[in-house]
């Protein structure tokens, strides 16, 4: 049974979702995010996966350049019952903007997925979109593309949830440009490992 | 890889209960720990509470003295679970359990309104794996008592266990609960 059909679970706050990191009861190790309320346990970490995150961080480095940073699978604020780790993320700034409280906008988040790619097209594209997060992308390593998701939409007669308007596969021989980088050139086969 | 999403963060009652000394949750938030999953309480309309406070009465003069009857009070089932079920007959007194809440219960009773499937499929389940030899629904939605009994393995039910018998009593219809086989107690008694 999916959790969307599971109204009975109780929901965490960002808060108390804080006091149970405060109380020892999640350390930075647990594999765990908060989204929707829910405590997910996250995609276990392969080392296609992990490979894959550390070639995305550095291309957007790359892409991005200075005014802006990249954090890997930390946390950012997105709402009261959200406090997803992405992969990867872009932000404007420089870390030490950050040190009293996790970013909540980046300008770009992108998740590297396996068998999480129904969490990241599904629970976690709507969160996205419902925060307004305009650039998303999904490295998808069964099929070696990357999907950019872009056009946050709030939901509307045809579609229950919010979500992505436009949604573009690349395959392994294209180029992206990031939204908030619009000179740079990112090469999908610099993401895939 | 359809399943992925189902996986959230299991809690043990030994973290529940930690949780619950600390004050994480807000006050009055009615939640049970069913089988490490936290799950919140269906709300408690006037129906509802109605018909807990009644089958209270009608269990305490069946059981009679020697039996505690507890209303919305926590049993901690296993490891992982700490359901508090509407009403629920243990052994002894109050005091019994000043230490430790109950493990099991003699009889349990959930009052159903739009938590009908919860409380037949899964905490029926968790019920049974717990071995409680008697399990009652009051479904308020078709005004009839559910009644449950018979634990057996079942490794298609949520936790591999199910009642191998129910018998639906309407309200003309009288129960007799296992560990009160001299009593009958009328259904119409029991709802709101």
């Amino acid at each position: 049974m999916k959790q969307a059909e599971r109204p009975g679970l109780h929901r965490w706050t960002r808060d108390e979702y804080e006091r149970l990191i405060d109380h020892g009861f999640l350390d930075e190790d647990d594999p765990v995010e908060l989204l929707d309320g829910l405590l997910l346990v996250k995609e276990p970490q392969h080392s296609r996966h992990r490979t894959s995150v550390l070639l995305v961080a550095r291309a957007v480095e790359r892409a991005f350049g200075e005014g802006w940073f990249v954090q890997t699978q930390s946390p950012i604020s997105l709402d009261d019952r959200s406090e997803p780790e992405p992969d990867v993320c872009v932000v404007r700034g420089s870390p030490r903007d950050y040190v009293d409280a996790h970013p909540t906008r980046p300008a770009l988040i992108v998740e590297v997925a396996q068998s999480g790619l129904p969490l990241a097209r599904g629970r976690k594209a709507t969160a996205y979109a419902r925060a307004r997060v305009v650039d998303y992308w999904i490295v998808n390593l069964i099929d070696r593309v990357l999907e950019v998701h872009r056009q946050p939409v709030r939901p509307g007669p045809a579609q229950r949830h919010w979500g992505y308007a436009a949604i573009e596969t690349l395959g392994a021989d294209g180029t992206i440009a990031p939204l908030a980088a619009p000179s740079a050139g990112v090469r999908v086969a610099d993401l895939l490992p | 890889m359809a399943d992925y999403e189902t996986r959230t963060r299991r809690f043990t009652r030994a973290e529940y209960e930690r949780l619950i000394d600390l004050g994480v949750f807000q006050p009055g938030e009615a939640i049970e720990l069913i089988g490490g999953e936290l799950m919140v309480a269906e709300p408690q309309g006037a129906p509802h509470y109605t018909a807990i406070r009644k089958t209270a009465k009608a269990l305490e003069a069946a059981f009679g003295p020697g039996w505690e009857v507890r209303t919305e009070g926590p049993i901690g089932l296993d490891d992982e679970s700490e359901p508090e079920p509407d009403v629920a007959v243990v052994p002894g007194a109050p005091e019994d359990y000043a230490r430790a809440h109950p493990s099991r219960a003699a009889l349990t009773v959930e009052v159903a309104e739009s938590s009908l499937a919860l409380d037949r499929v899964r905490k029926g389940s968790l019920y049974a794996r717990a071995g409680l030899p008697d399990y009652w629904v009051l479904n308020l939605v078709d005004r009839v008592l559910e009644v449950y009994r018979g634990p057996v393995p079942d490794s298609a039910a949520p936790f591999g266990w199910r009642y191998a018998r129910s018998e639906v009593l309407d309200a003309s219809a009288g129960v007799t609960p296992l560990a009160a086989p001299g009593s009958s107690i009328p259904v119409w008694q029991l709802l709101p």
